[in-house]
């Protein structure tokens, strides 16, 4: 019905973004981009590579694992689009895609209430915020599909803008393009399967809003409603994913492929076998020791992150201004590192604890090159001295599970992290 | 891609009337580098609830949970300045709201480099503004550095 008054109210000529996003420009729906491998229906690849392309030149992605993700109008199989370096990232929910990817002809339908009313999300990372309406798509990775999933689209240039209490939430402003997002869109499958459970209870200021045609509103949204991690909604495979990424030496690569696979422990190509399991908490962390020394009880692994973050005064940050939140050691410098799971309140679980090393080398000269995959870069993280962020790097020459909250198999229940 | 600055003419009611919280807008006027009155302010206009305060030696420190449950702590000199803001939760605080006029220096200084959606860092001579985390665990702070106590360890102001 929302729809309906907007055609109404605004005319033909916007119908099409307004009661189907998107309005990027040309783009066509011929599939392109990556195409998986036959080495099973529940297996994706993903690429560290240079990132898409903006005008003529590729984005100079670093540590940023993309793939390909097929959004088609819901039921259809003629009316679809295969989209490129999405980014996926096990430290959020929801597969969010960004408005200038998306053809002007694929007619996704708005979310809407009852009433008419659009529902939008302003979705919120530490460095800016994206903002947009939440469309409805049949979504295809690999050979899984998702139906009708709440998706959200990113810099729809006729959609309403953000309101002041979501732009207010960060100092960076809006990342509404492929250039100030850093890929296409982002695939979220962490082990939760919403970013806002709290907000199906309550109107949660700058996280979701209903849309009448004139003004946006902070607006409890139910959990169905919600944009969702694309796993919980496959209709097999369904209980989490494996990240495989091959090792790669000191000095870095170009580009690396790998694989993301759906499902642990219910196909033939995803059993868990001898694996480290470490629970996280209600926030996905997990406790972190830098060199035996204190724990860091609010850590993470997350291939979101794009490097090593934490904060040591045993390594220097780069004097160059552009990058002083990495470290710029004069040498590459070896640390050991203790990871250890804990309950969902935080707690440290005994026995479920294990040992990684890593090394640190210089960001300056690191990021001269044109490498995208780079294993020894490292920064400070400025937000907390509690904190231990192992991102893209640690997933390096690693086979790593990520099992949603509640989910079952052969080694644990979720969430967990396994490697 | 910056947001809008605020006019200017806007920014300027806005400081005029900073002390009479009933007078403020719906945006800005409290509270990082503010009186301590400004935290009831902040208060209000994240609709949080005022936890506790805990005196320390050279500041005290109020907290304010938010709807979310993220925890937001003001740390508030002796002299009675909001010198740093510190939070840690599943979503980030209004800045415009707890950064004051703070907000709008930070935003033009605010670019893309080489880090992820994960990490801003901004070091001023007058403002230190650090954030980090994913979706559903965030953490930051801002404070001033010209404002901040002798004896306070950095490291304590999260």
């Amino acid at each position: 019905m929302a729809t309906m008054t907007r055609i109404l109210s605004t005319g033909f000529s916007v119908v099409l973004c307004l009661s189907a996003i998107s309005c990027g420009g040309g783009g066509n729906l011929a599939a392109s981009g990556t195409t998986p491998p036959a080495s099973g229906s529940n297996v994706v690849t993903v690429t560290v590579d240079q990132g898409p392309t903006v005008n003529g030149s590729a984005l100079g992605s670093i540590n940023t694992l993309f793939t390909s993700v097929t959004v088609c109008v819901p039921g259809s199989t003629t009316s679809c689009q295969t989209i490129d370096h999405i980014q996926v990232d096990t430290g959020s929910y929801g597969l969010r895609i960004l408005a200038a990817a998306l053809s002007s002809q694929l007619a996704l339908p708005l979310q809407t209430d009852g009433a008419g009313n659009s529902l939008a999300e302003c979705t919120v990372f530490a460095d800016g915020y994206s903002w947009g309406p939440v469309v409805l798509a049949d979504v295809q990775v690999g050979g899984e599909t998702a139906s009708s999933m709440p998706t959200q689209i990113i810099g729809v240039g006729t959609y309403a803008s953000a309101p002041a209490d979501c732009s207010s939430q960060t100092v960076m402003g809006e990342e509404d393009t492929v250039e100030a997002f850093g890929a296409n869109g982002i695939i979220g499958i962490g082990p939760f399967a919403q970013d806002c459970p709290e907000c199906a209870n309550q109107a949660i200021a700058g996280a979701y809003y209903y849309c009448s045609s004139t003004t946006c509103t902070d607006s409890v949204a139910a959990l169905d409603v919600q944009t969702v991690n694309p796993v919980t909604k496959f209709a097999m495979d369904n209980n989490g994913v494996i990240i495989t990424l091959p090792s790669v030496g000191n000095a870095g690569e170009d580009t690396m492929s790998g694989t993301l696979t759906f499902g642990v422990d219910t196909e033939t190509n995803n059993v868990s076998g001898a694996q480290t399991v470490l629970n996280v908490d209600d926030f996905a962390n997990l406790s972190m020791t830098l060199n035996g020394t204190t724990p860091l009880a609010t850590s993470f692994i997350d291939s979101g992150s794009n490097g090593i973050y934490f904060n040591t005064s045993s390594l220097a940050t780069c004097t160059q201004s552009d990058i002083d939140g990495f470290y710029c050691p004069p040498n590459t410098v070896a640390f050991s590192l203790t990871i250890q799971g804990l309950d969902s309140a935080g707690n440290p679980i005994t026995g479920q604890s294990t040992g990684v090393s890593f090394s640190v080398g210089d960001a300056q000269s690191m990021l001269a090159n044109s490498d995208s995959v780079l294993p020894l870069l490292a920064g400070t993280f400025p937000g907390s001295q509690t904190t231990f962020d192992y991102g893209l790097p640690f997933f390096y020459g690693r086979r790593v599970a990520v099992v949603l909250d509640g989910a079952t198999t052969t080694v644990g229940t979720g969430p967990y992290v396994a490697f | 891609m910056p947001i809008p600055r605020r006019d200017a003419s806007k920014l300027l009611a806005c400081l005029s009337v900073m002390l009479m919280a009933a007078a403020c807008p719906r945006i800005a006027c409290a509270t990082l580098g503010e009186p301590e009155s400004s935290v009831q302010t902040d208060a209000v206009q994240i609709q949080g609830s005022i936890k506790a305060m805990t005196d320390h030696e050279v500041y005290r420190v109020h907290e304010i949970t938010m709807p979310s449950g993220t925890l937001l702590r003001e740390f508030v000199s002796l002299n009675g300045t909001v010198f740093a803001v510190a939070w840690s939760g599943p979503t980030m605080p209004n800045l415009r709201q707890t950064l004051g006029q703070y907000y709008d220096k930070l935003v033009p200084l605010a670019k893309l480099n080489h880090a992820d959606h994960n990490h801003l860092q901004i070091l001023q001579s007058d403002i230190v503004y650090q954030v980090s985390g994913h979706m559903r665990a965030f953490s930051g702070r801002a404070y001033i550095p010209g404002a901040v106590p002798a004896g306070v360890d950095l490291g304590d102001l999260h």
